[in-house]
């Protein structure tokens, strides 16, 4: 059962001397469905580092269950769903079912693999090499990929920058059963209609640094549907 | 000539100790190359290998000042460097994030400066050629126990972290929600390069360790459906050009690292070209059918 608080207290951060957050707070709750918006360079992505590690926080502190990230070692807890997958290497042959068996924590779960792959509308490309896919097909793989170890907290980054709009709503209604199931979900967008995303909280960044906050009620799922 | 060769592989040890040190490379270049490959790190090799002729050249310097280390088996030191070698490159690597070849050149220039000094002080500059080209028709019982204890630490390696490797090397970020500590593993994968770079030296030579790793690769790549099928491929056409290349070196009395090299090209070549004309052959038939 996902139990995952994330807590974010005045965290700032800067690039040398070049500052894109200063002094952001929220709190999520387990299950909360948070969408980042904002132009580029409003430190959408930047946050997203800072939340997963990558990007060591220096002024202000990050709590998940309360323990400070800089101790946090539960990592397998998380998925992630990077910008344009170019932190994976291509070209080297690998297919679907290779991929996903080496990022899956129990090696032997082919049945949780074929589950995922069938809940994302992809089984049928389990032996395609990953470089024969489309973008669509890639961005599903890559959904799988995170969600394979039973996340409580799913991170996506602009994951529809490079895909349809077909697959863009089909990809949204895939994250609300998601989060209908329970995983916290924190996705970035850099679009300004949130249409068929059933979010409980929206964070929209600006480029000065400023950011708003605010919760609201999430629709019931079957309404959504019928967005 | 063939049968010369087939008979003296089995009439002589050295014949035998190159076949059977052949073999053995043959699976571990193209195992520890694809992993090279995948991570783009395809010029490390090189580095390491230059870094490695420091020892080996320090250890001729020692043995030429009558001072006996490491059973005065230039192997052994060369190993170590290679280490060393490996251990620099990653410390460089974090100090230049965004430029990380620039810590090859260093290690590389390092190495070379290095082993030039020391072999010209050893006047041991006649065995340079060797070291460059490889010769593995001259490996002896210590380097076959090198190979031996490399086998065991690779497929060791492999077998117990094979996914983890795989993780990292395809994606170090998302390695880390497996709760892999990515740091640790590009350390250990960097010795484990170093050792199998060190030990492939004197068979392939400096110049020809990354080629022997890489361009079997590189042809599984143009071939493989999946990574164990390209693997699989790769480590096929390495033991072919290992086989003929040792048969080359034999009879035409070249450098065998330069006669593996040599096949492992012309394999590439010909892949790639059939490649393309069946890549054609397909184009043009599915033209037909849509006229």
């Amino acid at each position: 059962m996902n139990s995952m608080y994330i807590d974010i207290h005045n965290l700032s951060f800067a690039y040398g001397h070049r500052s894109v957050i200063n002094n952001l707070s929220l709190s999520l709750a387990p299950g909360d469905y948070m969408v980042v918006k904002g132009k580029n360079g409003s430190g959408k992505t930047t946050l997203i580092k800072c939340l997963l590690g990558i990007n060591q926080v220096k002024a202000g502190m990050i709590f998940y269950n309360h323990q400070d990230i800089t101790n946090f070692k539960k990592w397998p807890l998380f998925g992630y769903v990077s910008q344009k997958f170019e932190e994976f290497n291509y070209e080297y042959p690998i297919t679907v079912n290779e991929l996903l068996s080496v990022y899956s924590l129990k090696p032997t779960n082919q049945s949780q693999r074929l589950k995922t792959l069938d809940q994302l509308g992809i089984l049928e490309i389990i032996n395609e090499n990953i470089n024969n896919l489309s973008g669509g097909q890639l961005q599903r793989v890559f959904i799988a990929r995170s969600m394979l170890n039973n996340p409580e907290v799913l991170i996506l980054d602009e994951p529809t920058a490079s895909i349809d709009k077909m697959n863009t709503e089909y990809f949204y209604r895939t994250v609300n059963a998601l989060n209908a199931q329970g995983i916290t979900i924190i996705l970035i967008t850099h679009n300004d209609s949130l249409d068929h995303l059933n979010y409980s909280h929206v964070l929209t960044m600006y480029q000065d640094m400023t950011f708003s906050f605010q919760a609201r009620e999430k629709c019931d799922l079957s309404e959504v549907e019928m967005l | 000539m063939t049968l010369s060769f087939f008979t003296d592989l089995f009439s002589y040890d050295f014949m035998l100790r190159a076949f059977a040190a052949g073999i053995v490379l043959g699976v571990l270049a193209p195992l520890i190359g694809s992993i090279v490959v995948v991570r783009r790190l395809s010029f490390i090799a090189d580095t390491l290998g230059h870094f490695s002729l420091v020892g080996i050249s320090a250890s001729l310097l020692l043995s030429t000042l009558g001072i006996s280390i490491l059973f005065d088996e230039p192997l052994f030191l060369g190993l170590i460097f290679s280490v060393v070698g490996g251990l620099l490159i990653e410390l460089f690597r974090r100090s230049y994030k965004n430029y990380k070849e620039i810590s090859m050149v260093i290690v590389i220039s390092l190495g070379t400066a290095l082993s030039a000094i020391f072999f010209s002080k050893a006047k041991a500059t006649g065995s340079i050629y060797t070291y460059l080209f490889g010769s593995i028709l001259t490996v002896n019982n210590y380097y076959m126990y090198a190979i031996l204890a490399t086998v065991v630490l690779v497929g060791a390696l492999f077998i117990f972290f094979g996914k983890q490797i795989i993780s990292v090397s395809f994606d170090e970020t998302s390695a880390k929600f497996l709760g892999i500590n990515v740091n640790i593993f590009q350390l250990i994968f960097m010795i484990t390069l170093s050792v199998v770079v060190s030990v492939m030296l004197q068979s392939a030579g400096v110049l020809l360790i990354s080629s022997m790793m890489i361009i079997p690769v590189a042809a599984g790549m143009k071939l493989g459906w999946s990574f164990r099928s390209t693997l699989g491929i790769a480590i096929f056409f390495s033991e072919l050009s290992v086989f003929s290349g040792l048969w080359m070196a034999y009879s035409l009395k070249i450098p065998s690292g330069a006669a593996i090299v040599s096949v492992n090209i012309v394999i590439l070549l010909v892949v790639a070209l059939i490649k393309k004309i069946v890549q054609k052959r397909q184009i043009a038939k599915m033209n037909k059918n849509r006229i």
